[in-house]
């Protein structure tokens, strides 16, 4: 064996070689595949007022963006959310962030393959769920299990192929809106639809906390902040234009499909004419691949669109789902290492060198989630104890409940932990800095409180009360896994001895000194010595943290 | 085969269109253009630079001076940046011999050196022009050549004055570097190769190094 060692044996560092391209495509892969299942729950829920759903969920999503960008950018460090809100609110609240985030992402798992096996049912009849739930559930089964595997054993998809698979996608839905707009809308129709199918109040606030999940997934991009080249410069482009897509993406497809003169008449169960938007209310399998039946209705590209965008939706949508395998097991890797979940999610298989505990505990819950969400389809016994328990909600609603409920919880913290940042750590240098700002002294620093945090957060948490008061799986299971949580996290810190309430010394300073010393953005490494270097002249010590 | 409907085009819809693509394509050209930093800034300057100096470039052989090494740099470079490579061997005629004087033996290395840079073009996958030149001064040749070709880059491999460590590089080589009117790259090498050798004996222990020109 050969005993030489290097001069400097360094520990290994994430590689910066995420360009602004794979940064969005990162983004993407995951926030694209929302508007794959969320347009047709919306056009299930909120009728005609689909597009109004969107669009305030799409005002509080911009705040969301805007504020997950300025911190990504002030912080290019991976871990996200719950890294913002561990540094902003301390160890507990990071723990619950990270929980809720932790949440959402085991019910993403499920979620993206269930609505993968929903897309692919488009051109294999034998995966549609109400015909086959069998077969449904044991494909969706099936394809979680496969992605397990493949993470434990290392394999993931390149950022090249995320890169391409995005582009095709950002250019299809694009060719897709076109083509519609300039065919097949009808505005006195959009009009139409919305006086005259304008829901209830109770279905309008069911279609906006539905609506956010079409807008979930920026955490991807400041997770690989740690990895992108120049991340200060590179994650502000790349997070606004990402927000931007999916906004464009969302507020053009739900105005269309209520404007929308189909291509090929739709026919209901009496010989009645249908509007597009109106075969989603009955049918779960139509919610789950709106995309797909929108884009067929398309005239002349929806003839080539039936045949491809089924398949590139899916494919779109299990890349989504192995992304949330990877990201759940990453988050519980450093929370782990945060000393806020047990050890043993830190530990790596042997041979393969990757957390296969985390991987295998998170596909198991999701496993387990779509036993539940899957159950009154498989056994229709069950039917009578989910409509006496659940309201009736099953399948694809199951899913979508909990996700509502995991990303308004975090998405809600992100704010608290911006603002709380703003006051704590005016020293660190923001590169992107969200618009209207209101100037205040905090301890004796100069600081700015974000209005647009206070408006999102506002949105975000009026949105998590929508979805308590709608959505009734979201309402029993969203906070039990949040107590469950807290339980399990004061039980692990009285075990390892660390304060409850309390948090663990942590020197931010160094850690955000090393951060920026690799981000190769050196201008802001200055200008943030210079900054503690101005606060410690001016207080006359070295206290600031 | 399904019935189709008849097509909608309106105002509304056609601007919703031009509106949609029009956003994703400014999105997209705003976010692949993110303002560059100052060592970005640096490094196109660098490779503007590079650019401009590597534009034709002259590789110089004479029977003292090899510089099979640094044809390989430049044509690794040439490939890389689009020159136009010229290798040049030169034949110094003494002052003794008249002009149209043949010297076989300086020909014929001549010839093995040539050969060899061209192979080295060739799977390099660039084109070079080669050419022998007699003259009475290598270092004469050499500036008129890079003058009549318009060179940017003269690359030149070393020889010195002496055998002894330390022997310092070799008149001709200093005239053409302080004479020339475009840049000089000179390949000189390490104490007699040593960091080759150092390197090949550590790491090679099925197969003997590579030979070194």
């Amino acid at each position: 064996m050969d005993a030489r060692v290097t001069p400097q044996a360094r520990t290994p560092e994430l590689r910066r070689a995420v360009t602004p391209w794979g940064s969005f495509s990162w983004g993407y892969s995951d926030v694209g595949a929302d508007i794959f299942i969320g347009l047709g729950l919306v056009l299930a829920a909120a009728a005609g007022a689909s597009n109004v759903a969107f669009l305030f969920a799409g005002i509080v999503y911009v705040c969301i963006g805007l504020a997950y960008t300025e911190l990504a950018a002030a912080y290019p460090f991976a871990g996200g959310g719950p890294y913002f809100v561990l540094r902003g609110l301390g160890d507990v609240f990071g723990f619950i962030a990270g929980w809720a985030v932790l949440l959402d992402f085991t019910i993403d798992i499920t979620l993206f393959a269930w609505s993968c096996v929903d897309y692919s049912g488009q051109l294999l009849p034998v995966l549609v769920g109400s015909v086959h739930p069998w077969v449904h559930f044991t494909v969706v089964l099936g394809l979680i299990v496969a992605l397990c595997v493949l993470n434990v054993v290392g394999v993931r998809e390149s950022t090249a192929f995320n890169g391409i698979v995005s582009a095709l996608d950002v250019a299809s839905e694009t060719c897709i809106l076109c083509f519609g707009f300039l065919f097949a809308f009808q505005p006195e129709l959009l009009i139409h639809n919305m006086t005259a199918s304008w829901p209830s109040p109770y279905h309008l606030m069911l279609g906006t906390s539905l609506a956010i999940i079409s807008f979930v997934g920026l955490e991807s991009i400041s997770q690989a902040a740690q990895e992108t080249y120049r991340p200060a410069s590179v994650i502000p482009r790349t997070s606004v234009a990402l927000i931007l897509t999916i906004l464009i993406f969302a507020l053009a497809y739900s105005n269309l499909a209520l404007g929308m003169q189909p291509w090929h008449p739709i026919v209901g169960n009496h010989g009645q004419h249908l509007q597009f938007w109106q075969i989603f209310p009955s049918s779960a399998d139509n919610q789950g691949k709106a995309v797909a039946l929108l884009a067929a209705q398309v005239p002349y590209w929806g003839a080539i669109a039936a045949l491809y965008v089924p398949v590139l939706g899916a494919i779109l949508l299990l890349i989504s789902s192995n992304s949330w395998v990877f990201g759940s097991s990453r988050i519980a890797y450093s929370m782990s290492r945060a000393d806020l979940l047990p050890s043993v999610f830190q530990r790596v298989h042997p041979r393969f060198r990757t957390p296969a505990v985390s991987i295998f505990a998170f596909c198991g819950l999701a496993a387990l989630t779509l036993a539940f969400a899957a159950l009154p389809a498989l056994f229709p016994g069950a039917m009578a104890f989910y409509a006496r328990v659940f309201h009736g909600e099953s399948g694809l609603d199951f899913l979508a409940d909990l996700y509502a409920f995991g990303a308004a919880t975090s998405y809600s913290f992100v704010f608290i932990a911006l603002i709380a940042l703003r006051l704590t750590d005016p020293h660190s240098p923001r590169k992107f800095k969200i618009p209207l700002n209101i100037p205040v002294r905090f301890r004796g620093e100069k600081a700015t409180i974000p209005l647009l945090g206070i408006v999102g957060f506002v949105g975000i948490f009026s949105i998590l009360i929508f979805t308590l008061m709608t959505h009734p799986i979201g309402r029993i299971a969203g906070p039990s896994w949040l107590l469950l949580g807290v339980i399990l996290y004061f039980v692990y810190r009285r075990h390892r001895g660390l304060p409850y309430l309390r948090s663990q010394k942590h020197d931010w300073r160094r850690h955000q000194m090393e951060i920026l010393r690799t981000s190769g953005d050196l201008e802001l490494l200055d200008e943030y010595t210079a900054n503690l270097k101005a606060a410690e002249n001016r207080t006359g010590d070295g206290s600031h943290a | 085969m399904l019935e189709a409907s008849e097509i909608h085009a309106t105002l509304v819809g056609a601007v919703s269109a031009v509106l949609v693509a029009l956003a994703i394509a400014a999105t997209f050209w705003w976010m692949l253009h993110p303002p560059s930093s100052t060592v970005e800034r640096r490094a196109k300057e660098a490779e503007t630079e590079l650019e401009r100096m590597v534009g034709s470039i002259i590789v110089v052989f004479t029977p003292e001076i090899a510089s099979s090494h640094m044809m390989a740099l430049a044509a690794k470079v040439a490939r890389g940046e689009r020159s136009e490579l010229l290798a040049i061997y030169v034949i110094e005629l003494p002052y003794t011999l008249p002009p149209d004087a043949e010297m076989p033996l300086e020909e014929r290395g001549a010839l093995d050196a040539l050969g060899a840079a061209e192979s080295i073009a060739k799977n390099s996958g660039i084109s070079i022009r080669t050419e022998i030149v007699k003259a009475r001064s290598t270092k004469q040749a050499v500036l008129d050549i890079a003058k009549r070709e318009r060179a940017n880059l003269i690359v030149i491999g070393d020889h010195r004055e002496g055998k002894y460590v330390g022997a310092p590089l070799s008149r001709t080589i200093e005239e053409i570097a302080a004479d020339a009117k475009c840049d000089v790259l000179i390949g000189v090498e390490g104490k007699h190769g040593t960091l080759f050798v150092g390197e090949a004996s550590q790491s090679a222990t099925t197969e003997p190094p590579a030979s070194q020109s």
